[in-house]
């Protein structure tokens, strides 16, 4: 049995369940969360916590029942998140609480709460942003605000924390979980939709979870033992293009 | 406002261009004696121009000193400096002879090395000199089949920090602006592979959250300003100017 221990928040689906499960090729033991029950199709190996990040008390339970069952835990990948489609005046005091809980107060609680026994033995923190906290995308706009929140976060904790704890984030860009394929199933022309996304990537495709979770791997891995502090963006090519592209007009 | 450039010398390279006459003309509104540069008296627009015309070839060293020369003897100093000759070569870097290449280069990143070398001691001699170079949002990001065009734009912002760094000291600011789509001949081109501006102006619009594409007096507007007094305290910036164009993600068509 590996040494090495992960938790990784938000893992039940999507882009976190393909980070669980690329760090479980790698023989490391994971425990994962999520507000709702374990997802039936979790493997049985995978540790689950039904928590909320966005609570002090989960996320200090959370760290706490990853160490009572692995011992040290050297890995905490920050992936839990929520998105809302709105614009700052249709924002609610309620959809602030919600997004800025989860993204950007459930990153903080959960870096909070494992800095002291990972700067002890020595680990790696991967945060999960977003190509929108770099740039817009429309009607986004506290999603984008927290994932910029979560970027500037990474380099403090990077500066503040080492030499022991090394803090990245990567910045997933247009990654097809349920959550996309809904939004091209709305679309008046679904098969037009989705190839008009794909010619705006250069590597000719959409984003998938084990894209993520590739990133996420190596950044937790000793290749990375001197990258820290930095932000990774992930898109396959969508934000080096200029958004406005005359050919597919 | 007005009279923001009193009693100051001006050059301006590329001076008869689309966004280099809007500059020009500007300056003058606000009081300051102008050298237009450019390789012909017309550039690559018609009308008239009041703006004093040089005969310059950015990618000559000869040129560069005789029109300092020519500034010196007329003026004695120059207070700003404004870069704005440039050529886009619509290849990719397959496609891009090397001739093509030092073409470009040499326009758009040794028209503007010459031009500030040789302007040096003239701005020394000035009051709040100001060098404003041209960058392009295309050296943050790219446009298909611009590949040479995007690498020299990346070129002028790096040595836009670099002179920015090193004549600070010696009271000279400088600074680029990092346009986006503006109306200019230059534009007009690009766009003739999908169409032609005209066609293309609704989608055009609709992309950039301003829902408009700029003017050369948009670029103007901040040429003036950060040549200006008002922005003595601005230097080795690179000042996008896109109508919020590049703050956004690409947008699909959902």
């Amino acid at each position: 049995m590996s040494t090495r221990a992960a938790i990784v928040t938000g893992g039940g689906r999507g882009i976190g369940r393909g980070i669980v499960d690329r760090l479980l090729t790698e023989k490391i033991r994971v425990l994962t969360c999520g507000r709702g029950a374990r997802p039936s199709d979790l493997p049985s190996t995978v540790e689950w916590l039904q928590a909320d990040v966005s609570k002090t008390d989960d996320a200090e339970s959370i760290v706490a029942e990853a160490q009572r069952k692995f011992g040290d835990v050297t890995i905490l990948v920050n992936n839990a998140g929520v998105q809302i489609e709105k614009t700052v005046d249709k924002t609610t005091d309620a959809d602030w609480d919600l997004i800025m809980g989860i993204n950007a107060r459930g990153t903080f609680n959960m870096c909070r709460a494992i800095l002291p026994s990972m700067e002890r033995t020595g680990g790696a923190i991967v945060n999960i942003g977003s190509i929108s906290g770099v740039v817009s995308d429309p009607s986004m706009a506290i999603y984008n605000a927290s994932k910029a929140f979560v970027h500037s976060l990474t380099r403090s904790i990077a500066i503040d924390h080492g030499p022991n704890v090394r803090c990245n984030a990567v910045r997933p860009g247009w990654i097809v979980t349920a959550m996309a394929e809904d939004a091209f199933a709305l679309a008046k022309n679904p098969a037009a939709a989705k190839a008009d996304a794909i010619a705006r990537h250069a590597t000719g495709r959409l984003g998938r979870p084990a894209d993520i979770a590739n990133m996420v791997a190596w950044l937790v891995s000793d290749q990375a033992e001197f990258v820290t502090g930095q932000c990774f963006t992930c898109d396959g090519g969508l934000t080096a293009a200029s958004p406005l592209q005359p050919g597919l007009f | 406002m007005s009279n923001m450039l009193s009693g100051k010398i001006a050059l301006v390279t590329g001076g008869r261009g689309g966004i280099g006459r809007a500059i020009c003309a500007r300056f003058l509104r606000e009081g300051a004696t102008v050298f237009a540069a450019d390789l012909t008296e017309e550039g690559t627009l018609s009308g008239e121009a009041e703006s004093r015309f040089i005969k310059y070839d950015v990618t000559s060293e000869d040129d560069a000193r005789a029109a300092m020369a020519k500034v010196a003897e007329e003026c004695g100093k120059l207070d700003i400096l404004v870069n704005a000759a440039g050529i886009e070569i619509e290849k990719t870097v397959e496609q891009t002879s090397l001739a093509d290449w030092n073409r470009i280069f040499a326009i758009n990143v040794t028209g503007t090395f010459l031009a500030s070398k040789h302007a040096l001691p003239l701005l020394r001699q000035g009051q709040n000199a100001s060098i404003v170079n041209f960058g392009s949002y295309d050296g943050f990001i790219a446009d298909p089949g611009l590949a040479a065009y995007c690498a020299s734009k990346g070129a002028v912002h790096a040595l836009t920090r670099a002179m920015a760094c090193d004549h600070g000291p010696e009271g000279i600011r400088v600074n680029a602006i990092c346009p986006g789509y503006i109306d200019t001949p230059m534009l007009r081109s690009f766009f003739r592979d999908v169409g032609d501006i005209e066609t293309l102006d609704t989608a055009v619009r609709g992309v950039h959250p301003l829902r408009r594409y700029g003017t050369p007096e948009d670029v103007a507007n901040l040429v003036n300003w950060l040549a200006s007094d008002e922005a003595r305290y601005a230097s080795g910036q690179l000042w996008v100017l896109d109508g919020a164009l590049t703050a956004q993600v690409q947008q699909m068509r959902i």
